[in-house]
């Protein structure tokens, strides 16, 4: 397979996956798949964070990403779970924990 | 007809959005062409995929063969369907053509923003989700572009990026934490990334992990 096929494979199944519901209007599903959904974003959006921040290379281990966790959590709070807080927070425990390791 | 406060509240929301995806596109153009693409091939890959993850994926999986590409496309794109499923809820019945362009730029990132931008009461849904649609999709291509052509100096991990996507995430999930159902959903989310990390392939790791998570908060009350 050349890569110029491969490439257009790849994106007709990221696009057919994203169009799943999409493709055309459904009823607001109710009962557990109305709970699945309610709170899936929130489990995926840790999931992403989790998986690049706790064990950025495959494995669990104690890194500046996980420094940046752990002031990210903090920001959180002090900054009453606003994302610039996050961010900011996060970026700094990040920078400092690289700095003391390197 | 889009609203424009919406679609200027999307555009605003999404500027620290484009530095980090077109920080992520360069290094995704660079590692590109190191992988065999042409630099041609490698800004096509991102005009016509839109997915950091799958796009990573498949230039890291180049040498193993097309099934495991698309093994691990398949895998990666099987989050996108309640992703999708939560986007239709959200913005109700739509033209075929909206659902299609939406459809189209359906990425973790804008995707997010959309959430947090319809428990804020953002008025018009789709112009919000258009603004951020159209910032990402310019620091994607944008990025890449200058990544295949003149990446060979270039070091994005030097100052950070490779950390501020997952941090972005957590920002996201953050405000979306109201009750002690969600902090144990956050919480199985995050056990659930710890061992899939452990004994399941990259590809499947954040899906396997969400979907774990989700089930969990299914059955539990508020």
């Amino acid at each position: 397979m050349s890569d110029l096929v491969l490439v257009v494979a790849v994106a007709a199944i990221t696009f057919g996956s994203r169009l799943a519901f999409l493709i055309r209007p459904r009823p607001v599903p109710q009962g557990a798949l109305g709970r699945f959904l309610d709170v899936f974003p929130l489990a995926l959006f840790v999931a992403i964070a989790a998986t690049g921040m706790v064990a950025p290379d495959g494995e669990p281990a104690v890194t500046p990403a996980l420094a940046a966790a752990l002031g990210g959590v903090i920001g959180a709070v002090v900054f009453r779970r606003n994302l610039w807080g996050v961010l900011a927070v996060g970026m700094v425990f990040f920078y400092v924990t690289r700095a003391l390791t390197a | 007809m889009l609203d424009d406060s919406s679609f200027r509240q999307g555009i605003r929301d999404s500027v620290l959005i484009i530095l980090a995806v077109a920080g992520f596109g360069v290094a995704y153009g660079v590692l590109a062409v190191r992988a065999g693409f042409p630099p041609w091939l490698a800004v096509f890959s991102s005009v016509i995929i839109v997915s950091g993850a799958a796009q990573f994926a498949m230039i890291g999986l180049l040498s193993s063969g097309p099934v495991a590409v698309l093994l691990a496309a398949t895998g990666l794109g099987l989050r996108h369907i309640p992703m999708s499923a939560s986007l239709s809820n959200l913005i109700g019945l739509r033209p075929l053509g909206t659902r299609l362009r939406l459809a189209f730029i359906l990425v973790d990132e804008t995707f997010g923003l959309t959430v947090r931008a319809a428990d804020a009461g953002v008025e018009d849904l789709v112009a919000y989700k258009t603004a951020a649609d159209l910032m990402l999709y310019s620091g994607w291509v944008v990025g890449t572009t200058i990544g295949a052509w003149f990446g060979g100096s270039i070091d994005p991990e030097a100052v950070g990026i490779g950390v501020l996507f997952p941090l972005l995430f957590l920002g996201l999930a953050a405000p979306m934490i109201k009750s002690r159902k969600d902090l144990l959903v956050a919480g199985a989310a995050v056990v659930a990334s710890i061992v899939a990390t452990a004994v399941l392939p990259t590809a499947w790791q954040i899906t396997v992990a969400a979907v774990a998570a989700s089930m969990a908060g299914v059955f539990v009350g508020e």
